[in-house]
């Protein structure tokens, strides 16, 4: 506990490294929606690599390791990278993935190449440029911090507003085309802010997981909205926690880069968003499914003791569990949490071992039995199928059709008296 | 049969356009008249949507010209609503009917704007008149095709256009969808509007539609419905592609010969 304290509160550097680091992932996560959403993760990828070998020449050529420096030849580089994927793809016959795999490896490989060269080169201000590699935000220096947060912050706004075109141009390009705005402009502006982004992020979490930084934050948070706005919002969230977090370990083993925690980090949040997220999380399927088994149960007890009134002639019967189960084949434990959960919706009326129809029970059984029959009608006339073969395909829709389906059936049908059973259809004001 | 037209709203002047070099629209001239409901019918491939494309400057003629209402397209841009083919996009992206429509809204000068109230009345209104209004909110990838289809219909109205291009919008949509939509555009026309729609079903062609422009790469006919659906010109249409024409393509595409001589 004191160690997160005097983390956050002690050391004025350790606050501006904080800001940058918050700033930075923000910024990476916030341009990364937009290339997460215009298919162009893995370009994300190929210009992290390729930014390797323009720190490294920047570093040779003007022999400091001033960040505006680096951070220049990074962003030619990662330029000249972006360049050549286009130009591949373009302009030969390779596609895209070939062009990607291409500039990712050999721009990588002479970075490498370079960067070996250096670090064996014996010089002593050398040391330290590895951590372009897996990042290491918590070296920083101040000024570097200041720097690096202000150049994010610009990022960031620039993001707001140009926040509509974005969204046109991102969601259907030829009809922002079709309206006159440039989107060549802004799809050059939008590569410009990506290789930014990707040129500070590496501060943090090194060129090599880069592409995590820019692309996980925003496939997370898709799973919790359909809104283009919460999804930044929530992308970018997840972005400055890791980093947060990824900041303060690696200030506690000084020896640890942030890069690989960050990302851990960020993927535990992916992991849990595609289990648990509300809009497309496995989750949330697995209960809808759950939801629909329940409803279906429910709705083959009513139809169940419909059926048997009919029979009898009498729909306020009281009907024993053993006289539905000799009716219905089912699992004993199931009719029983099926009629517990009518029971609570004032469709039964239960008595002991026995339950009957409620009003508002009997107007429901009445009605799914009349999409079966509806259903079988459907079949047997539309679809040719044989009289015999119909009954498990209406066992199945008679849960999903929808009131104006159902109205639709029967106006199509012309509300037909009898299904291919010869059972009656059942309307609600023929009874 | 080839029938122009005085002060047309569309004017396509000897429109070439090719891919890798391969005309896929080739010298395509046709005038289109205001007020008209005008189906565009042809093979699969026979370089319907590229034409469209072209005159919504997607894609860049090799030579010919568009004109719209006279002018050239970016001169009366606000005037053209385009109607994309609904799997040009994908429908995954995270946002609601009413802001897809509201898209509609957004042109060259209010882009960094907020919308103003104005633009919030049309949306609402255009979704309505789709029937959509209960559909507002919810994610366009939750909707059935015909609806999606509908939002597409809903943004190109929100533009109060004069000329409205449509790319097959009665593709995979079903048949409740169709009529709307078809009623739709007929209560646009009798408003004054023009409306242009690449259409697959021959059918229903005539009843739709009072112009007609058939092609396939080259135009066969372009004229009012009773003078040009024959079944001559329908056998020109359909009846496969020219031979010779077909082969002097393939040899522009192995070639890399220019299509016209640089002037």
């Amino acid at each position: 506990m004191e160690l997160i304290i005097d983390f956050f509160f002690k050391d004025p550097v350790v606050r501006w490294v904080l800001m940058a680091v918050i700033l930075m992932c923000a910024s990476a996560a916030i341009v990364g929606c937009f290339t997460f959403l215009r298919k162009r993760a893995l370009v994300g990828d190929a210009i992290s690599h390729a930014i390797l070998p323009g720190i490294c020449l920047a570093f040779i050529i003007a022999q400091t390791k001033n960040p505006m420096v680096l951070m220049l030849g990074a962003f030619g580089s990662g330029w000249l990278g972006l360049i050549t994927i286009d130009f591949i793809t373009n302009r030969t016959k390779l596609k895209t993935d070939a062009a990607l795999g291409l500039v990712l490896s050999v721009f990588y490989g002479f970075g490498i190449l370079l960067l070996t060269t250096i670090q064996n080169s014996g010089n002593a201000s050398q040391s330290g440029l590895d951590k372009f590699l897996f990042g290491n935000a918590a070296a920083m220096m101040q000024s570097d911090a200041i720097t690096f947060g202000l150049f994010s912050l610009v990022l960031i706004i620039l993001i707001f507003i140009l926040f509509n075109p974005l969204k046109l141009v991102t969601f259907d390009r030829n009809f922002a085309i079709s309206r006159g705005i440039p989107v060549k402009r802004l799809e050059l502006l939008l590569s410009v802010l990506t290789v930014f982004a990707i040129a500070i992020g590496i501060q943090a979490v090194g060129v090599v997981l880069m592409a995590a930084l820019l692309i996980t934050p925003a496939s997370a948070a898709r799973f919790w909205t359909h809104d283009l706005k919460w999804m930044i919002f929530l992308a970018a969230a997840f972005a400055v926690i890791s980093g947060i977090m990824g900041t303060f370990i690696s200030y506690t083993l000084p020896k640890m880069p942030t890069g690989p925690w960050i990302v851990t980090i960020l993927s535990t949040i992916a992991i849990i968003s595609i289990i648990f997220g509300f809009k497309k999380g496995i989750l949330s399927k697995v209960r809808l499914r759950r939801l629909n088994k329940k409803k279906i149960l429910r709705e083959n007890i009513l139809k169940c003791l419909y059926h048997l009134g009919e029979k009898a002639g009498n729909f306020d019967k009281f009907w024993s569990t053993w006289e539905i189960l000799e009716k219905r084949e089912m699992n004993k434990a199931q009719l029983k949490s099926g009629l517990k959960q009518l029971e609570s919706r004032n469709l039964v009326i239960l008595k002991g071992n026995a339950a009957k129809f409620s009003e508002l029970g009997k107007e429901e059984g009445r009605r799914v039995t009349k999409i079966h029959r509806l259903w079988e009608i459907y079949l047997t006339k539309y679809m040719k199928m044989a009289p015999d073969h119909v009954h498990n395909d209406a066992e199945a829709m008679e849960h999903l059709i929808t009131p104006e389906i159902e109205k639709d059936l029967e106006v199509h049908l012309k509300f037909p008296l009898i299904d291919p059973h010869d059972s009656p259809v059942p309307y609600k004001d023929l009874k | 049969m080839i029938s122009h037209v005085d002060n047309p709203v569309l004017e396509l002047h000897n429109l070439t356009v090719t891919y890798e070099n391969k005309p896929a629209v080739w010298n395509v001239d046709y005038t289109i008249p205001e007020g008209n409901l005008i189906g565009i019918v042809g093979p699969n491939g026979s370089g319907k949507t590229t034409m469209l494309k072209a005159v919504m400057g997607l894609e860049k003629p090799s030579s010919g010209y568009v004109k719209v209402f006279g002018n050239d397209l970016d001169k009366v841009r606000d005037k053209v609503a385009y109607v994309p083919q609904r799997g040009s996009v994908d429908w995954d992206f995270p946002t609601s009917v009413y802001d897809a429509v509201l898209m509609g809204r957004y042109t060259k000068q209010n882009l960094f704007k907020r919308t103003s109230k104005r633009d919030r009345e049309i949306t609402n209104d255009c979704i309505k008149k789709v029937q959509l209004e209960n559909f507002s909110k919810r994610q366009i990838s939750q909707l059935s095709g015909g609806q999606q289809q509908r939002v597409f219909i809903a943004r190109a109205l929100a533009q109060e256009a004069e000329l409205y291009l449509l790319d097959e919008p009665f593709a995979g949509v079903d048949a409740a969808t169709e009529n709307a939509i078809i009623s739709l555009l007929q209560e646009m026309k009798a408003e004054g509007k023009t409306i242009m729609v690449v259409h697959h079903d021959l059918q229903t062609a005539p009843k739709y539609f009072d112009w007609l422009v058939m092609m396939n790469t080259r135009l066969i006919a372009s004229g009012k419905i009773s003078d040009v659906f024959n079944q001559e010109l329908l056998n020109q249409t359909y009846g496969g592609r020219l031979n010779i024409l077909t082969q002097v393509g393939e040899l522009l595409k192995q070639t890399s010969h220019p299509i016209r001589e640089k002037k």
